[in-house]
Formats: structure tokens, sequence, C-alpha cells
């Protein structure tokens, strides 16, 4: 097979079309296309503008823990804490402002401050004391949802003002208000990842974290950054939790680190770190909230449904690793 | 990496103690009761009681009606679906456990009787609160007729229900409630003095108006079991005043110490321990085990909330006698039964009491619940008829 002549530093537009199409994103996006036209095909209630934004209100947490989620694994560790973090936030928001008498733009605060020391503390463990990431993120999945227990005596914090529920169940010129929130930072943290030093910096510690730090990268620092990013973004997570469902409980976002897991998989970050993106990332979201939506729609129950979207996991990476190392041979 | 295990360990159970509570001091009631305002039914026990039940409970419901008002929530304008052929979707807290597989068990039964009905059971397979918001907002975006629903939690999932009925879906609850005013009935299981009654009038019964008893729960601040011992505290003292109390010992929902705090009652009151209630389903098969090993099933009697699967071996060897809880399948068949008269304009608001089929004539109870009736007593006669 002989090379295309075109310099690789400055493709003609089909070459750069053909990249997209075949990079990781852009097979991804297409499979979501496929799913959608599917979808709508089987139920005319799935593709209506009401239904579409009513799921982008439903991914809004997902979607907002995903991005630091990525940062992470591109470094090569994981926080599987985010859920339980987001479950301590909820509680501590709730009960400074129920028994201690906040007020409620503090307890926000406070509540939001305490999610960043849970993901600050963790990164700590991580650079400090060397604790691989999975084992402490394990411990202090335990760790938070029971802080979150203990402080909530099981006890939930209700009857919250008209205003604090904007965030969560209104819309800003209508698009749902926390929808605005999450593109906003898919666009930010996304330009971050791609084109900063910063970015660059965590792609060079996940495929080789010695040699990053033997160029000169302050890596402990990168690291603790990150991680207390995870836990701030699951904290405002959180918070916009609280005030979509009107109430607080312990057991908010247990189990959400799958999800969100899942997502910046399916969305091409290996989980070796050293590749992943934003991008990438917000299509996995899309995916798989778009999949679980439709298939209720079209009347396949929650049980079919999980198969499914397990299975569409599997197929999606399959796919992409053999275009992918298509790709490569070529 | 140990030290740091170490640190974290300790770190977590300080914070754990620093949560607890200060243990709640008990000299009016009863350890493990709340301090709500309680409600004892009137005196009397088993058969007796079943046959005048109906009678006193609708003079029940009746002071009730004057006292409350219907709270439920108002279904927005749609087409008038009367006598039509409705589709239901029924969203219990989870699927995949033999409990509210009982409850579509029993809705199935109802829509087959009515021949005009059609339910599906479609819920997350945990009890997750989001998941459950999303499936109800699912099928509010396909267009049911009505939803029926068991709530994860009552306020989160206000929200939704209230949007249901806002596109013209008539909602109704069981086994676990929302806000009133986001759903229009609430078929509730059994009222806490309703349970607290049977559980006290089946030692009495079983060991005498005298008995020394103690009892296993899962926290002193654990709502359901803290409304029930009070409830329990407050029938046992106007009826049956020389029932003796002893103690109160917390077992969280752990079966292992639910059996060692059993156990501590045994040992430490001995020959005076004439019962043991178990107030969560964790409680009482453990109590029954301590009770059956040590060999005194004829001399402590175990009652308490349970499911039946779990006391089969007890209740069938002869151990234990009474095992209280409602019924499950009665439960879902009565949802589908208002659900319909809801639909047909049979029931609506200001209505003391509606239909149900095989279930007769049930009881409006505080402002927008029908009650299900007295709670249910698993024997030895009709346990192994099932299964959850």
């Amino acid at each position: 097979m002989r090379k295309t002549r075109t310099d690789p530093r400055n493709p003609t537009l089909g070459e750069k079309l053909r990249r997209l199409l075949i990079s990781q994103e852009g097979v991804l996006f297409l499979i979501m296309l496929v799913s959608v036209l599917f979808l709508s095909s089987r139920t005319d209630k799935f593709l209506t503008v009401d239904n579409l934004l009513q799921q982008g209100r439903f991914m809004t947490e997902i979607g907002l823990i995903a991005i630091p989620m990525t940062y992470i694994i591109i470094t090569g560790g994981i926080d599987l804490s985010v859920g339980s973090i987001l479950g301590l936030t909820a509680i501590v928001l709730g009960w400074t402002w129920q028994e201690l008498g906040f007020p409620l733009e503090l307890a926000i605060i406070t509540g939001i401050l305490s999610g960043t020391v849970a993901g600050f503390i963790n990164g700590l463990f991580i650079v400090r004391v060397g604790v691989p990431p999975l084992i402490m993120t394990l411990a202090t999945l335990a760790l938070y949802r029971g802080l979150a227990e203990g402080i909530s005596e099981a006890r939930s914090a209700r009857g919250y003002p008209e205003w604090f529920f904007q965030l969560g169940q209104g819309e800003f010129l209508g698009i749902p208000t926390q929808l605005w929130l999450l593109i906003v930072a898919v666009i930010i943290f996304g330009i971050i990842l791609a084109r900063t030093r910063l970015g660059r910096a965590l792609y060079a510690i996940g495929n080789n974290e010695t040699g990053a730090r033997f160029s000169g990268l302050t890596v402990n620092r990168h690291l603790l950054f990150i991680y207390a990013f995870s836990g701030f973004m699951s904290a405002v997570a959180g918070y916009i939790f609280v005030s979509r469902v009107s109430t607080t409980r312990s057991d908010m976002g247990t189990g959400i680190e799958l999800d969100v897991i899942a997502a910046v998989v399916l969305g091409g970050t290996s989980i070796f770190g050293g590749t992943g993106s934003i991008p990438g990332t917000i299509i996995g979201v899309v995916l798989i909230q778009l999949l679980k939506n439709g298939l209720t729609l079209s009347g396949v129950t929650s049980d079919a449904t999980i198969v499914v979207i397990g299975s569409v996991l599997i197929f999606a990476i399959l796919v992409n690793n053999f275009i992918q190392s298509r790709g490569d041979e070529s | 990496m140990k030290k740091t295990l170490a640190t974290t360990l300790i770190l977590a159970l300080l914070l754990a103690l620093a949560g607890m509570p200060l243990s709640a001091d008990g000299h009016e009631r009863w350890d493990g009761a709340d301090d709500l305002a309680v409600n004892p039914l009137a005196c009397g026990m088993g058969d007796e009681m079943m046959s005048d039940e109906d009678g006193d409970m609708e003079e029940g419901a009746d002071e009730d009606m004057e006292m409350m008002e219907y709270d439920g929530g108002m279904v927005a304008m749609h087409d008038d679906t009367a006598g039509m052929d409705i589709t239901l979707v029924d969203v219990p807290k989870l699927v995949g456990i033999g409990y509210f597989a009982a409850t579509t068990l029993g809705q199935q039964q109802a829509a087959e009787e009515l021949g005009n009905v059609s339910v599906t059971t479609d819920a997350p397979t945990e009890a997750n609160i989001d998941d459950q918001i999303q499936v109800i907002d699912s099928y509010i975006t396909q267009g049911v007729d009505g939803i029926l629903f068991a709530a994860n939690d009552p306020v989160a999932i206000a929200p939704v229900l209230r949007k249901a009925l806002e596109s013209g879906i008539h909602v109704v609850g069981y086994d676990a409630n929302s806000e009133p005013d986001a759903r229009e009935w609430f078929v509730n299981q059994a009222e806490f003095n309703g349970i607290a009654k049977a559980l006290i009038d089946s030692l009495v019964d079983q060991m005498g108006a005298d008995a020394s008893f103690g009892i296993v729960t899962s926290t002193f601040t654990t709502p359901n079991q803290a409304r029930w011992i009070a409830e329990m505290w407050a029938y046992a003292g106007a009826c049956y005043p020389d029932l003796e109390w002893l103690e109160t010992l917390e077992a969280q929902e752990d079966a292992g110490l639910s059996f060692q705090q059993a156990q501590t009652l045994i040992n430490k009151y001995g020959e005076d321990l004439d019962g043991i209630f178990g107030m969560t389903s964790v409680a009482t098969p453990a109590s029954a085990d301590a009770v059956n090993q040590a060999g005194l099933c004829e001399d402590v009697a175990v009652v308490g909330l349970a499911t039946p699967n779990a006391m089969k071996p007890y209740v069938n060897e002869g151990c234990v006698r009474d095992v209280i809880l409602w019924n499950p399948v009665d439960l879902g068949y009565a949802a589908v039964y208002v659900m319909r008269a809801v639909v047909d304009g049979e029931f609506k608001p200001g209505d003391t009491s509606v239909m149900a089929g095989r279930l007769g004539e049930l009881v409006v109870v505080n402002g927008s619940e029908v009650l299900l009736g007295p709670p249910f007593t698993f024997t030895a006669e009709n346990i192994n008829d099932f299964d959850f």
C-alpha cells in the first residue's frame, strides 16, 4: 500500500474530513446518528424539541462530572468517589441550611466547598502518600457516603424557597438552566484540554508519568488540581441535583460513578491513560442518555434497556478499535 | 499505605460517632418511640375485632373527613376515558424483588377482572430516585392514561408527578407515598396504629395481658420504626396496662447484630422474657433464630414485621405463630381498582369510600388516602401461599 502524497502538516479539505470521520469521535458520532434515526423511526415521541431538552436536563449532572473524569482518566487515574461526593455535598448543603441555620446562599457555597475539599483530600493522598487512585477513591467512596449518612441521620432537608429551584427545574431562553452550565463548561474545559499547556501536560502524565516528571512538569500539582476539580464538579452536580429533585438524601448519586466512567470510556478515552477528549466524552454522555430515553419511549422496559446499552457500549468500542487499528496500518 | 488506611478508618469512625445522636431519653415513652402525637385504635382483639373492624373504620374515617379535607392533587382536563380501555404504567421503587412482583401480580389480577385496563410494570432495577423520575418522565412523554407509583422519595418524585397531572394523566400511589398534592390518591397498606395494634394483640393473645417483652428495632431515630413503637406504647398503655416493657435494643438493619441483640434479651431477662418484637424485616427472623437456637420456642413468643419467605422456616416449625405485614397482592389489586374508579369518575374528592372488587369497600383516611384494611397476619395456614 502506498501512502497518499498529501503533506501531513498541510492536509486538503477532503483529507481533513476523512480524518475526522475515522477519528474516535467521528465513529462514535456516526453510531449516535444511527441510533437516533433508528429510535425516531420506532416512536414519534422521541425526536421532539421538548423531549430532547428534557433529556438534556437529566444528563447534566453526569455530563459535568464526566469532564474532570476525562482529565483524570487521561492521566491514567480514576475517581470512584464522585457519586459519594455528590451525596455529601447535597447533605452538607441541606444540613447547614436546615440544622445550622445558614442562609441558603452560604449553605450552597459551603456544600460546594466541602465537595471540593473532599476531592482535594483524594488528590493529597494520591500525590503525597502515593496511594493508587483506585484504592484511595474506593476508600473515600465508602467514607464520604458514610459521612453523608452520619450527618443526615437518614433525614432529608426539604422546603427550599422557590428561587432555589431555578437552576434545576427552571429554563433560560427556552433551554433548561443547568444545560447552559453544561454547555459553557464543555466549551471551556474542552478548549483547556485540547489547546493549553495544562491539557498537554495531562496527556504527558498519562503517557509516561516518570518521563513527564523528568521533563520538569509539576506532575503533583497537576494531579492535585484535577482531583480537587473533580470534587468541585461533583459538588456543583450535587447542587444541581438537589435543585432538580427539591430534596436532599444521603443516597443521592449512588452508582453515578459507573455511568460517568462508562460515558468517558465510550467516548474514546483510554482507561490506561494518554488519550481521550472532551467532545468524545460528551458524545458518550449524550448517546447513553438518548438510548435510555428512546428505548423506554419505544416500549422497551428498563431492565431490557440496560442490556441494550451494555451491548452498544461493547459494540461501539469494538468498532472503534477495529477502525483505529485499520487507520494505523494504512 | 497501612498508615493511610488506618488514619482513614479512624477519621471515618470519629466522624460517624460525631454524627450519632445522643441516647434518646425515654422516661415517658419506650425507647425507640418518637415524640409525635399517637392515635391508638380501640381495644379488642383478633377475629372478634376483625368482624366489626369495618364499622369502626368507617366511624374513624368519618371523623377524619371532618378534620381533613381532600388534600390530593387535581388532574388537568383530558379526554374522557370513562368506561373505555385505558393503559396504565406501574412504576414501583424497583423491579426484580419478590415484594413488587407480588404487587404486580395483584395489578394483573385486577386488570384481568376489569377487562378494560392494561397495566405495564416498568421501573429501575435499583431503588434510585433519579432513575425512577426518568422512567416516569418517559411515560408522560409517551402518553399513558394513568400512572401507579411507589415512591423512592416522597419529595423528589413530586415534580414529575405534578407534570403528569398537568398533562392530564391520572396518578395513584401505593406502598410509598409522595407529597399529597402531587397525586390524586394513595393506597395506604397499613396505618401505624393498625400495625401497632396487631403486634400487641398477637403478643397478648399468645402470652397473656401481663407478659414481659423486649423490642429489637433498627435505630431509635428510624422514622417508621419509631412511629410503630410510639403507637404500640400508646395502644398498650390504653388497653393492656399490665404489659411490661423491658428494653428496646438497636440493631440497625443488620442480621448478625439483630441476632446478638435478641440473644442479649434472652440472656439478660431469662425467665422474665415472654416475648420479643422484631421491628424490621431483618430483626424478626433473627430474633426467631435466636429463640429457636436457645430452645425457647414455647416460652418466648416472637412477633414482628417480616416478609413471609424469611419467616417460613420458623412458622412452619411452629416456633413463630404470627408474622404481621400487609398483603402486597391485595395492595396492587386495590391500586388498579382505585385508578379505574378515578378514571370513570366514580371516585371523587370528598368521597369516603371506594369499591375495590374482591376486597369490598375500602375507606378513605387522612384526606386522600385509601386504607387497604387491617394488617395481614401470616400464619402456618397461609404463609406458604406467598413468595416474597
